[in-house]
């Protein structure tokens, strides 16, 4: 029979529906259904100056929202020829490694509300807030943070700043061993999830799966090697498994948070002294940039004309992840519970994932255009 | 016993018992620090109008202008005024706002006073060298302080200006400050491409009229520009840009037209040889013949043939100031003043 | 007797169930965030799980798009009464960056459900969420359970 786990459900945070086809209560496979988080941005934005595209790009998830508008700063600065200045470089890292920290918090913390442990639940978020104080000292805003402009970034952090993130890393360094040995050896949550939801180093080669759940599955890629930053002044090693089930996808996020304190020492120790933007004149042209968001890899596409948005193209990284989970990891789920726990080990973010092409039966691409669009709102002030 | 007796001494206080059944949130949870960005914070005397807060707003409905009535004692000022159901707190009117002191507060992004502007603008303000009469009514009436007098010529610092056309409408010469669209560069190339061709056709249509013309006189006629309006508005349906286009061409446009009388040709063939892209050929049957699509309008065969069969004029354009729909383009037409 | 028993057990034990009708996530985060033990909402009585079947109160969060236009008014009439809608973020209430020609959002959520309070910012700060929901939040129920009789 199917069962479909609808877009309303005490586990899931987005909307989204899992057809499950069940026998007794074994799955044998599975298909998902997106489509209920499509607001149309590519196409808000196009004709649109960089000014106002650098805050609805932030705006395309709530969870990874630095990381679009950093990559979207490089893409201009890439066409421009240029890069930012040293001193901006380092305080957009800084931000960059909070974030993962914030967001890996997070996907760990829904892992363990689907298997009802609600212990573990509630200390990942009790570890999560310092961090988001930490962001919001820096930035001003402690989600959608509009930090970034291309050419730098928009404020100074202050000495004050920098001690009061220090002691906050150093006081998560010191109780953080104690919950990961809860999980990686505790009967109720560790031990039941090995070897449930594996997947093996080819089919993560067939299914195009990036970010830490490819790197669980033994694929020994990050793209934050090739970044000038890291690769010229930082120093970053790749974390990566083997088994590729659920227990190895949260144990290799764990693991990424300690390597990302240790990158932010290293920056608040080395930070060069300068200015903190400048600006750039953007000419006509075509091109693109790679970066490594919390959940994979996300790429912009741009083409300009001076100073305006002609064409833009996002790819984000849970599209390719979420189809490597319908395809892969529920050929040996045992039990219906067990499927929904494996779905939020992959750490899903549906609000990044919807975009829209239609292509006739020629193969070429056209215009989405509502035909019925209301959109008139009544000013009240 | 001793143990027993001295837990439930510890445990049996009443604050102890209160802290688990009354509900309370501490004080120090709901602070914020001093860099969070509430919503911006309106002083009002220090406005002066210029929209720079509107036109950097990404949001559609979260911020406008409003003016407060006139009083007996004194006049109506003008604010910004924010819907907080609309405003997405991002700063940035704070960022761009001229004034000093600033008339927005948003958490800490008022203090940030960079040398150059990053406002969006749409319209880049340039100056015409020739037609200025340095009489500096732009220079006292900018916002920012973004003319200058250097070398004796007016210059707009690029990074300063943020476009909001008050020298435009102080400058008493028409023409002299030019505001130019620096989006849809391609969409303008195609209008005037299709405005110059359309006259040039419609002035060669006239050619009987325009061959008799004596030195002194002028020819004059009205076109109609609805058509073009229409086939305009489907390259880009944009009003303003539209109507800009059109005044730039007709105000710079000298046209040069040549006119060609087969009757008093001879076939001397001196204007065959003459002719810089080879448009006039020598046919035996046919005689000469001028092709009009290569023709440069150089007036190189007119300054040749002794018999008078090209003939050399000037046509000047003027906008009539109707509306759009309604508007016309008197046409001017005179002989050209070269000596032969 | 009966409805002082009723007032009382409105008062101090509230279900709430949050919808995400298309937003960016950034307000679901901010309500998770409410749950953890800094912020602390379950001592007020108030659990968050996400059944319309058991809820007293629902949380809208996010710009309505094309698909949840009659989804949203099938789930309002399945939820029993008495019950109370709150529109968190400012994208149900005017659709923020959202509403500009060319997306597929409609707004607001009022032309919809009708919505009885509402909390505004572009993500509203938890320390916000909760002093709206305290200073409205326990006798609201019982006042709206009250009115219905």
């Amino acid at each position: 029979m199917i069962l479909p786990i609808g877009p309303i459900h005490p586990s899931l945070k987005e909307p989204l529906r899992l057809k499950l086809k069940t026998q007794g209560e074994k799955v044998l496979s599975a298909e998902i259904d997106y489509g209920y988080v499509h607001r149309g941005i590519e196409r808000i934005m196009k004709g649109k100056t960089w000014q106002k595209g650098i805050y609805l790009s932030e705006r395309v998830c709530g969870i990874c929202s630095y990381i679009h508008t950093q990559t979207f700063a490089e893409t201009f600065e890439s066409i421009a020829g240029e890069t930012a200045p040293l001193r901006a470089q380092f305080l957009r890292v800084l931000t960059n490694e909070l974030d993962r920290i914030q967001s890996h918090l997070l996907a760990n913390s829904t892992y363990f509300k689907s298997l009802e442990h609600e212990t573990l639940f509630m200390y990942m978020l009790y570890l999560r807030e310092p961090v988001m104080d930490a962001i919001e000292l820096l930035t001003g805003n402690r989600v959608n943070m509009g930090w970034n402009v291309v050419g730098g970034v928009r404020m100074d952090a202050k000495q004050t700043h920098l001690d009061s993130i220090m002691k906050i890393m150093l006081n998560l360094e010191s109780e953080y061993d104690r919950y990961v040995q809860m999980f990686e050896k505790g009967p109720l949550v560790g031990l039941r999830s090995h070897d449930v939801g594996k997947m093996t180093r080819d089919e993560a080669i067939k299914a195009r799966a990036v970010g830490p759940i490819g790197r669980a599955s033994g694929l020994e890629h990050d793209l934050r090697e090739n970044h000038h930053t890291y690769r010229d002044h930082l120093d970053l090693k790749v974390i990566w498994r083997k088994e590729g089930d659920n227990f190895a996808r949260n144990m290799n996020r764990f693991d990424e948070i300690t390597q990302s304190i240790n990158l932010i020492k290293q920056v608040i120790e080395n930070l060069p002294e300068g200015e903190v933007r400048k600006k750039i004149d953007i000419p006509a042209g075509y091109g693109d940039w790679r970066n490594e968001a919390p959940r994979g890899e996300v790429t912009y596409t741009i083409e300009t004309n001076g100073n305006l948005i002609k064409n833009i193209s996002i790819r984000t990284p849970s599209i390719m992840n979420i189809d490597a989970c319908a395809k892969y990891m529920f050929n040996d789920v045992a039990t219906v519970s067990d499927a929904v726990a494996t779905y939020a080990s992959v750490d899903p973010c549906i609000a990044c994932t919807e975009r829209v092409v239609i292509v006739d039966e020629f193969g070429k691409s056209q215009e989405f255009d509502y035909p019925n669009y209301p959109g008139n709102m009544k000013l009240k002030i | 016993m001793s143990s027993v007796i001295w837990y439930l001494y510890e445990f049996a206080r009443k604050s102890w018992a209160e802290k688990f059944t009354v509900a309370k949130t501490e004080q120090e949870i709901m602070e914020t620090p001093s860099r969070w960005r509430n919503f911006p914070e309106v002083r009002k005397e220090y406005c002066i109008a210029c929209g720079a807060c509107t036109a950097a707003c990404p949001a559609p409905m979260a911020i406008k202008l409003v003016r407060s009535s006139d009083t007996s004692e004194e006049e109506g000022i003008t604010y910004p005024v924010i819907n907080t159901r609309g405003c997405i707190r991002c700063g940035f009117c704070a960022e761009v706002c001229p004034t000093d002191p600033k008339t927005l507060l948003c958490g800490e992004n008022h203090l940030i006073r960079e040398e150059f502007t990053i406002l969006p603008v749409d319209k880049m303000f340039v100056m015409d060298d020739y037609l200025c009469i340095r009489c500096k009514k732009c220079l006292n009436s900018c916002k920012v302080g973004a003319v200058s007098e250097v070398d004796g010529k007016m210059v707009i610092d690029q990074s300063k200006c943020i476009a909001c056309g008050e020298c435009i409408k102080n400058c008493p010469v028409k023409g002299a400050i030019k505001g130019v669209f620096i989006s849809h560069v391609e969409e303008q190339k195609e209008i005037i491409n299709l405005v110059v061709n359309t006259l040039e056709n419609r002035i060669n249509a006239e050619q009987d009229k325009i061959k008799d013309l004596e030195p002194e006189e002028v020819y004059k006629f009205d076109f109609p520009i609805d058509e073009l309006v229409e086939q305009a508005r489907e390259i880009i349906p944009k009003e303003e840009l539209i109507r800009d286009t059109f005044e730039k061409i007709t105000d710079r446009l000298k046209m040069r037209v040549i006119t060609w009388d087969d009757e008093k040709c001879k076939s001397c063939k001196l204007c065959v040889d003459e002719c810089p892209v080879g448009a006039i050929t020598y046919d035996e049957d046919k005689g000469i013949q001028r092709d009009q699509d290569k023709c440069l309008k150089c007036s190189t065969c007119y300054q040749t043939c002794p018999f008078g069969v090209a003939g050399f004029y000037v046509a000047r354009f003027l906008l009539s100031e109707a509306k759009l729909d309604e508007g016309v383009i008197h046409v001017t037409v005179k002989p050209s003043q070269l000596p032969v | 007797m009966l409805d002082a028993l009723k007032d009382v057990i409105r008062k101090s034990s509230i279900h709430v169930c949050l919808i995400n009708t298309g937003g960016c996530n950034g307000c679901d985060i901010e309500v998770v965030a409410l749950l953890s033990p800094r912020y602390d909402l379950e001592q007020y009585g108030i659990y968050v799980h996400n059944n319309p079947r058991e809820a007293d109160v629902i949380l809208v969060a996010g710009a309505v798009t094309e698909q949840w236009r009659e989804k949203l008014q099938r789930i309002y009439a399945k939820v029993p009464e008495p019950k109370i809608v709150v529109a968190i973020g400012n994208c149900p209430l005017s659709g923020d960056v959202f509403n500009q020609e060319g997306s597929s959002v409609y707004a607001p959520v009022s032309d919809f459900i009708p919505v009885d309070a509402e909390v505004s910012g572009c993500p509203p700060r938890p320390s916000e969420i909760l002093a709206a929901i305290l200073s409205v939040g326990p006798n609201a129920i019982a006042a709206r359970g009250r009115q219905k009789l």
